[in-house]
């Protein structure tokens, strides 16, 4: 990612016939641009619930993702797409939040299952996250428990059109609104809650840091922030680890 | 000695503890309620005498109207292939008993784990820490006095989910309409 100035920043209507483009071999490019980019998704293979069990049907022969140019990816900052497979529970809603907050724009959020859109048949837990878009700018809820592969692969075409058309843009509300997410995050996490990732630098970079961005959460963790220090590693037997 | 004869001798080891109350749940199960102060005789003498080597669960029940907990040691032996389980009952307050980790070193998981969720507390356990809950802060969860839905209600939201797909069935009598508080009412 040496060009990522060359992410394209003017925000909105990055495709899709805005009158405001300057001139039609911009406009041409935008398209094109953006129909490659839906064309060519990589999904991070980073499964959280029980709804992850109908990605291998969705992604082996015989409904074979690939065919429309999605893929699995590793690590988050090679892929677009994170899926939430289900259930998400605090613990893991803070390791997700690190995830998506490592993957660089434009990035895309798909909520599968009823229990990313209200916790689903874990309404009453204690220990699940119910709205997942309350910490996350979600772009697509393919509901169900669980969804079908065709479902799924339903959704993901949508995503693909949503992307095309240039309304798939909802990862920029994580940087114009972070002080929203934020606090939501702090309200679950409490308000020490930290991530390595420098959200609004990013933000500025982008270009997109507006009102929203900053306010009082954002104060309350440069309060709090503390420089991130690896995390001790030591060996030795069972017997001196012991207090 | 042969699968037969064992069975027999088990219960004419049982009957050596005071107190106890045997009841044959079925061919291969034997429920065992004894006072919560032989427990650790019992299971010293089924593990030295009969064989059975291997804890395989402790469970913790919450009798909250009875201000009782009741822990059930669920105990196997390979030679005999009979599953003995061991009631007790514990004063729900303050919720303290005896760690059982030097006669079966797998019982120092199943007591943190019960510490964690119930809020027993094992004497002499190796490590009462956080296990799976590390990053919980409310009250043990597993209680029966710990209210989930109202602490659910408390601090999480809902969401109006409305695709039109969904407005569509909603329209033939359908769908998701009620949320979850009027169902229960
Ligand atoms: S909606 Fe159903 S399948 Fe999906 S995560 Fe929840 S319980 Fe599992």
């Amino acid at each position: 990612m040496s060009d990522l100035k060359q992410i394209p920043i003017h925000a909105e209507g990055d495709a899709g016939g805005d009158p405001k483009s300057e001139g039609l071999f911009t406009r041409v490019f935008d398209e094109l641009k953006a129909f490659c980019r839906s064309r060519s998704l990589f999904m991070l293979h980073y499964c959280t619930g029980c709804g992850a069990i109908e990605l291998p049907p969705a992604m082996t022969s015989r409904f074979d993702m690939e065919r429309l140019g999605i893929q699995p990816m590793v690590t988050p900052r090679q892929a677009d797409i994170l899926l939430v497979t289900g259930y998400v529970s605090i613990k893991t809603l803070k390791r997700i939040i690190l995830t998506y907050e490592q993957m660089g724009g434009p990035k895309y959020v798909i909520g599968i299952c009823s229990c990313t859109v209200n916790g689903g048949m874990y309404w009453q837990s204690y220990a699940t996250a119910k709205v997942l878009n309350e910490y996350l700018p979600v772009d697509l809820y393919i509901a169900g428990c669980m969804p079908r592969p065709e479902a799924v692969i339903t959704g993901m075409r949508q995503l693909m059109e949503n992307i095309r058309t240039g309304k798939a843009d909802n990862w920029k509300d994580y940087y114009r609104r972070y002080d929203h997410y934020l606090g939501n995050q702090q309200q679950l996490f409490g308000e020490r809650w930290q991530t390595p990732t420098d959200v609004i630098g990013e933000a500025d970079h982008y270009g997109l840091a507006g009102p929203e961005t900053t306010g009082p959460h954002t104060a309350l963790l440069q309060q709090h922030q503390v420089p991130l220090q690896p995390l001790e590693m030591r060996l030795g037997s069972r017997q001196e680890r012991k207090p | 000695m042969s699968r037969q004869s064992l069975a027999p001798q088990l219960e004419f080891l049982l009957q050596e503890i005071e107190g106890i109350r045997i009841r044959r749940k079925g061919p291969r199960r034997v429920r065992v309620d004894l006072a919560a102060e032989t427990l650790p005789a019992l299971l010293e003498l089924l593990k030295g005498r009969a064989g059975y080597v291997h804890l395989s669960a402790i469970t913790c029940v919450d009798w909250m109207e009875q201000e009782e907990f009741e822990l059930v040691y669920h105990l196997w032996s390979y030679e005999t292939r009979v599953l003995v389980m061991a009631h007790i009952r514990l004063p729900r307050d303050p919720g303290v008993y005896l760690s059982v980790y030097d006669l079966f070193k797998p019982a120092a998981f199943f007591e943190r784990d019960i510490h964690e969720m119930f809020g027993l507390y094992f004497e002499g356990s190796p490590d009462m820490g956080k296990f799976i809950l590390t990053e919980w802060e409310g009250p043990p969860p597993m209680r029966k006095d710990f209210d989930g839905e109202a602490w659910v209600m408390d601090h999480f939201n809902w969401q109006a989910y409305h695709p039109d797909w969904l407005k569509e069935i909603e329209a033939q009598g359908g769908g998701i309409t009620t949320r979850p508080e009027d169902v229960r009412r």
